[in-house]
């Protein structure tokens, strides 16, 4: 191909007090490929998806998102660090409000603004900003770009939902009169925690990734994804509120936020949401379960199929 | 075998517009001017060569591997450059640079390294801490021009680098290109409708029209062969046209110019008597300079023939 001397033949006499010109290099190092390519594409965007590594301004949404998710463990444990004063304090604390199980309910609204707010940074940035064409020129391929894109923000959603948790996980085991003993007793929650963690990120992960696959526009893809997880639980409100049971208990099955209730009640043995009594009482819990499969599953391929599409 | 090997390659889009028609080329290392108007297929090319677009028909092969199958393997190799723009407003060169490096297969410290040096390469220094979006078209132009050189590719695909600059920007930008492909030893493809900048870079020449290779040769056979006379004329070009053809001579009318094509010392006395006896007002007699945009006029003096060894007719 190319003369390799070519390289180093540059300019050695440059004039006295110029910048030294110490000519182009060649690169002779390796090559990793595409698995490498993606995962440096993976932690690209989730630290994207918090805005690291961009302006002050990407930071604000995603960090004062995670403070507001936080404040309630931070609150509660500041309640029990105070009842712990009283006598009877401990038979009080089974009634708190805020628990692990409870937890994620809690912080449902948060989560959903958080993936409004950063998925379309993912996806829809790299269609306004016409960034696709220098990725797919690159060792990547679409549809590694696409899981990467959506591994990126699961991840960042993962984060945005255990660190809350994490906090009151330390916090109670500190309170406890003996730490280890503190440790052994927390750690019964910690599995179906990571579980409804992973599930909730995958599920809403993957519904916002797909929804701002669709648009470059930033605002479309907020009001789209704000109404996907919003508009159908309302509609099966009021189909129910019309006296239609039984299409209504179904239509339930259309709303993230209840697939994820029925689901984590099949899976985890979480107790039901308020939102949810009355209207799904009677619906197989295996048919949340297929709903939630569905829509990961769903959604992840929804989005490969557009990257696919897309002009690079 | 040659660097890129394209074979009868089709691409279509829909069911009307075509964009490459069956074109066959082979393109050998140097700095090749792709040129053609705007709509001629030069975009589409690359990006069939890249691995970005599927071809209808046909086959190209970069590095010995075919597009179609070993677009991953090719593109570890081969840095591109897109026309239009493709800059995050949010983030800094370096950080951007940077991170295209890492998604190319590049070591994270290799990037980091590769990334200061390419910046310096293309003339960008304290500015590549700010955020792009603060950037000049210049400047903008530079950072696109290092994200394709960041992991130092054998191949380079520049589409119309020169595009949105001012004089002066272009001139830096031709001489960045130049270097490129003379001090970096690297294989370029500079795509451009605009002939006066590519000939001042290239030395290979591959023009195309309509989807279809119109030649491939070494710069210098160019405008060679091309060779055109422009008389200049107030009124009555068309007669005088008439009458050089009359005279055995081949010529083309473009408005008040009559363009002929001249063989060795150039035809100056028929072209004399013709005026003389025409009684027309003659504005000027002048060689033409840009010859080489005789390539896309429906002129009959321009040879359309591909040159011997070098590439193949279109089939």
């Amino acid at each position: 191909m190319n003369d390799p001397t070519m390289a180093v033949a540059t300019p050695a006499e440059t004039p006295a007090g110029s910048i030294y010109d110490i000519g182009y290099r060649r690169y002779e190092g390796p090559r990793l490929g595409r698995a490498h390519a993606v995962r440096s594409m993976f932690s690209y965007s989730l630290r994207s998806a918090y805005g690291i590594g961009r302006g002050t301004r990407a930071k604000i949404a995603p960090l004062l998102l995670l403070t507001l998710a936080a404040i309630p463990a931070i609150a509660i444990l500041a309640a029990l660090a105070l009842l712990r004063q009283f006598p009877g304090g401990e038979a009080f604390e089974e009634e708190l409000p805020i628990r692990y199980d409870t937890y994620f309910g809690t912080i449902t609204t948060f989560l959903i603004l958080f993936c409004a707010a950063q998925a379309p940074e993912l996806f829809g940035r790299d269609q306004r900003h016409s960034l696709l064409a220098l990725y797919f020129a690159r060792a990547l391929r679409r549809t590694d770009y696409a899981l990467a894109r959506i591994g990126g923000l699961v991840a960042a959603l993962l984060i945005f939902l255990l660190v809350p948790q994490a906090i009151l996980f330390l916090g109670r085991v500190l309170l406890s009169a003996d730490v280890l003993d503190g440790v052994a007793g927390e750690l019964p929650a910690l599995a179906p925690l990571l579980g409804q963690a992973a599930l909730a990120a995958l599920l809403l992960g993957g519904l916002s990734m797909a929804v701002s696959a669709f648009t470059p526009r930033r605002a479309y893809a907020v009001a789209g994804i704000i109404a996907l997880f919003i508009i159908p639980s309302i509609v099966a409100g009021v189909v129910v509120g019309l006296g239609s049971r039984d299409v209504g208990r179904w239509l339930v099955l259309l709303s993230p936020t209840s697939i994820l209730d029925g689901t984590n009640a099949f899976l985890f043995d979480t107790p039901l949401g308020g939102s949810f009594e009355g209207i799904a009482l009677g619906l197989p819990d295996v048919a949340y379960f297929a709903a939630a499969a569905v829509g990961i599953v769903g959604s992840i391929a929804i989005s490969i199929r557009r990257l696919a599409r897309l002009t690079a | 075998m040659a660097l890129i090997s394209i074979r009868s390659l089709t691409k279509r889009y829909g069911s009307s517009v075509t964009a490459l028609d069956a074109l066959t080329v082979d393109v050998e290392p140097g700095i090749v001017g792709l040129v053609g108007s705007n709509g001629a297929g030069k975009t589409t090319l690359l990006k069939i060569l890249l691995g970005l677009l599927e071809p209808t028909s046909g086959e190209a092969t970069v590095f010995d591997l075919d597009v179609r199958t070993h677009g991953t393997d090719i593109r570890q190799y081969v840095g591109y450059m897109p026309e239009h723009d493709c800059l995050p407003p949010d983030v800094t060169a370096t950080d951007w640079v940077a991170h295209l490096a890492l998604i190319s297969g590049l070591p994270r410290t290799a990037a980091r390294e590769r990334t200061a040096e390419v910046l310096r390469h293309v003339g960008l220094y304290e500015e590549r801490y700010r955020a792009i979006g603060g950037y000049s078209t210049g400047m903008k132009q530079r950072v696109k021009l290092a994200q394709a050189l960041v992991h130092d590719p054998r191949l380079l695909f520049l589409d119309e680098p020169t595009n949105g600059l001012d004089p002066a920007g272009r001139d830096e930008m031709l001489e960045l290109v130049r270097r490129t492909g003379t001090e970096f030893g690297m294989a370029v493809i500079v795509a451009s409708h605009l002939l006066g900048e590519i000939e001042r870079v290239c030395n290979h020449l591959l023009a195309i029209e309509a989807g279809q290779l119109l030649r491939s040769a070494p710069l210098g056979t160019f405008t060679e062969q091309t060779g055109t006379l422009s008389v200049e004329v107030e009124e009555g070009s068309q007669r005088l046209a008439e009458r050089l053809a009359g005279a055995g001579l081949s010529v083309a009318v473009d408005g008040r110019a009559v363009l002929i094509a001249m063989d060795g010392t150039g035809p100056y006395d028929p072209v004399r008597d013709a005026v003389a006896e025409l009684g027309l007002a003659l504005v000027r007699i002048e060689p033409r300079r840009h010859r080489l945009e005789d390539l896309f006029r429906d002129a009959p003096a321009v040879p359309v023939a591909p040159v011997a060894g070098v590439g193949e007719p279109p089939s």
